[in-house]
């Protein structure tokens, strides 16, 4: 009991809002109050609101195939637009922020001890992803094989409606396929290291998102995560709060992933040097990288010899 | 006999001081409602079931056959009182509507024989009528005409207005060419009510379907001939949680949130003809026949790619598929086949990680984790330390490094701090 109050008070204070948000879109887009999808009388994220799969491609589709399908997941269709088009601007909000599909497993994952999972995070993320994308969108279709079968937006949001009472949740549960995506859930969720290997791997709107996330970053007004080099100590400790395995440290500086990023601001807090953060543009563009004993934002002597992991700001 | 006649006598007195509110759409001219109109006209049948055999006018004058007299259908009624089977309909018979150019009267040979042809056609009873209601309803294996043909109202209710303004301009529209009283009075109303749109929409056709498909009990009743062997058996959990499965794919879900581009039963199991044709799977001119899937796929607009050939994979996606409900279902018998899916092997391979993962962590809670520092994972840590974070894993380096480096660290640190 301790020891949970504990690790809650270890929270970097930003980072419980963030909690706090996630849980509350739960709530909003899962059984059993169903707000948001209960606005568009549909019961769980799929139909008409699945935002997975109305752009699966078909050999010989006509524009006239892909705009009925369009129409067919119409609220989806704007779901989505809307999702990528903050993200553009601002980073991938909707995944960091709201997704309960990504956050419920995010937030599970983390009251878990870390030696007791998988870690995901160091295998080569992005061939891995857009490698399935790429399945996903037309050979999986072509197959016959369903956009649905490893869908946790279907598996998370069953799994509230088995909670809820909902006899549908628990068939779900009980059936074969249903039993191997919760399997997925634990193994790509509860017990990854941060709890977001399903949307590092699986997840299409995650794979859409990380493009055009990439994208607007090559603009110089657009926000996102970005490390002022010069100012980064090497000290690592934001690669390893990292939920999505965005930052490398490449030559001893975080390299951000802008196809992973999800501006989650983890990194920000955790970071003691002001190094990381949310912002326009960086700040030097053509930084060089300074050298020890140059007064300019000294480095630390042990960084060179790196033993032990930096004070942590939360001791 | 003669408590018949005696009933029969009462009946009549009583029908003279009857008063008939319903509007009254024919005259009644063979004067069936001078019986049939009593309340509480009971008979027992020959299971000794009570029957009733009342007719509520008010619901009879606004059924689909309100206009029409009786005799017109149950011909076989010449005299009074009339015997029970005498009372039964053929539905291949013709009827009341008549053809107007060629003057013949209306059948529904085509639609019979099409049914007649189809799984539900070996009917139980000869004519598609089905005699007793009752037997029917509970036990028929397959259905007869009234069973989805039930008397209601011809044009729906939300449909009216629409019906009345074009029955209005139906004679200057339809009139310049089709005159006379049976080209519009008769003829002109049936093909409206056509034109209007089709009376039932998708849900009603899944409705109607799952009226007996989606009642396990009854279906677990029904046997199926074996093409091979000739012999009759029992069917299996495919076929018995069809309307189940059916509901766990995306046409089910769509439907189900009154998304009108999912394809409900017959648009995929009786898409031509009359709508009756529903075939085997494994007879060559079924829909469902492989051979077939694509065109039946492809007539709707949602598909109207799957006759691409790089699509035939696609086309044979399992729209039954029975790894979707749950594998633990008292109604259906145990199958083993359902446990040689991919998907039972997959969790037999996840599942014990899964366990030792959950086990791990549940330990760890209780009783390990003390040491206030890093951890890295057990599976993927050293992996995670040496590629992202760019240095060697604890584990690897303790053995050299520990003693040597150890001091300067804490220099280091101390250092730090007084900076
Ligand atoms: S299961 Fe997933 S892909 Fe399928 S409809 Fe639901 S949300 Fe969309
Ligand atoms: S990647 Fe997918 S599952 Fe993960 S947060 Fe984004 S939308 Fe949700
Ligand atoms: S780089 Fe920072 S903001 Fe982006 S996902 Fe990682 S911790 Fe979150």
């Amino acid at each position: 009991m301790i020891k949970a109050i504990e690790a809650i008070k270890a929270i970097p204070n930003p980072q419980k809002y963030r909690y706090a948000v996630i849980m509350a879109s739960c709530t909003l887009f899962f059984s059993p109050f169903l707000f948001l999808p209960g606005l568009v009388d549909n019961p769980d994220l799929c139909g008409k609101v699945c935002i997975r799969r109305f752009y699966l491609f078909f050999p010989g589709m006509s524009p006239a195939d892909v705009s009925g399908k369009m129409q067919v997941a119409a609220i989806g269709v704007y779901i989505l637009s809307l999702i990528l088009i903050t993200t553009f601007f601002f980073g991938r909000m909707w995944c960091g922020y709201i997704c309960p599909v990504g956050g419920l497993p995010e937030l599970v994952s983390r009251t878990f001890s870390d030696k007791w999972k998988i870690e995901y995070r160091a295998l080569p993320q992005v061939p891995i992803r857009y490698g399935y994308f790429s399945v996903y969108l037309a050979l999986m279709p072509m197959l016959g094989i369903s956009a649905c079968t490893l869908c946790n937006f279907i598996t998370i949001p069953r799994i509230f409606d088995a909670f809820s009472g909902n006899p549908k949740g628990l068939a779900f549960a009980l059936s074969a396929v249903g039993l191997v995506n919760l399997a997925l859930l634990f193994l790509l969720g509860f017990f990854a290291t941060k709890g977001r290997a399903y949307c590092q791997f699986l997840c299409p709107v995650g794979a859409l998102d990380g493009l055009v996330n990439r994208l607007g970053a090559k603009l110089r007004f657009t926000r996102r995560i970005r490390v002022e080099r010069n100012r980064c100590t090497g000290c690592n400790i934001c690669a390893r709060n990292c939920m999505t395995g965005s930052i490398k440290m490449v030559d001893r500086i975080a390299v951000v992933d802008q196809l992973s990023c999800m501006s989650c601001h983890e990194c920000v807090d955790v970071c003691d040097w002001g190094a990381i953060d949310w912002r326009a543009a960086p700040l030097d563009e053509d930084p060089k990288r300074k050298k020890k004993g140059v007064d300019f934002h000294p480095q630390p002597q042990w960084q060179a010899v790196y033993v032990s992991p930096p004070l942590s700001k939360n001791k | 006999m003669p408590l018949k006649h005696f009933l029969f006598v009462i009946v009549l007195f009583i029908s003279f001081i009857q008063t008939v509110n319903a509007a009254q759409r024919h005259p009644d001219p063979d004067g069936c409602f001078s019986c049939h109109a009593l309340e509480g006209l009971d008979y027992i049948d020959k299971n000794g079931v009570l029957r009733s055999a009342s007719i509520d006018k008010q619901h009879y004058y606004s059924a689909l056959h309100g206009s029409v007299p009786c005799k017109d259908c149950h011909r076989r009624i010449r005299e009074y009182p009339h015997k029970v089977e005498n009372g039964e309909v053929d539905c291949a018979n013709s009827c009341h509507v008549e053809e107007p150019s060629e003057g013949e009267p209306y059948t529904h040979k085509a639609v019979v024989k099409e049914y007649k042809d189809s799984v539900h056609g070996n009917g139980w009873y000869k004519g598609l009528t089905g005699g007793n209601r009752f037997r029917e309803a509970k036990e028929a294996p397959v259905a007869s005409c009234r069973f989805c043909h039930g008397n209601e109202l011809y044009i729906r209710e939300a449909e009216l207005p629409k019906f009345k303004e074009a029955f209005d301009h139906l004679d200057s529209e339809c009139g310049s060419c089709h005159q006379g009283e049976i080209w519009l009075g008769q003829f002109g109303g049936h093909i409206l009510r056509r034109f209007i749109g089709s009376r039932w929409n998708k849900n009603d056709h899944n409705k109607m379907c799952n009226g007996c498909h989606a009642d396990h009990e009854r279906m677990a009743k029904v046997e199926q001939k074996n093409e091979k062997t000739g012999k009759k058996e029992k069917t299996g959990p495919r076929f018995i949680l069809a309307s189940d499965s059916y509901a766990t794919t995306l046409h089910g879900r769509l439907l189900e949130t009154n998304v009108m581009q999912g394809a409900s039963c017959i648009d995929c199991h009786a898409p031509k003809g009359f709508r009756h044709g529903v075939l085997r799977d494994e007879k060559s001119d079924a829909s469902t026949h492989t051979d077939n899937l694509a065109e039946t796929c492809a007539q709707s607009d949602c598909h109207a790619y799957a006759t691409h050939p790089l699509n035939h994979r696609f086309v044979k996606t399992d729209l039954h598929d029975i790894d979707m409900i749950p594998v633990n279902n008292s109604i259906v018998p145990r199958d083993q086949s359902r446990l040689e899916s991919g998907w039972v092997k997959a969790l037999i391979a996840l599942s014990p990680i899964i366990v030792i993962l959950g086990g791990g962590s549940l330990l760890w809670w209780l009783f390990g984790g003390k040491k206030k520092s890093v951890t890295f994972s057990i599976l993927g840590g050293d992996a995670f330390q040496e590629k992202m974070i760019g240095r060697k894993p604890k584990s690897k380096v303790k053995k050299k490094v520990h003693q040597k480096k150890k001091p300067t660290a804490t220099l280091t640190r101390k250092e730090a701090e007084d900076e």
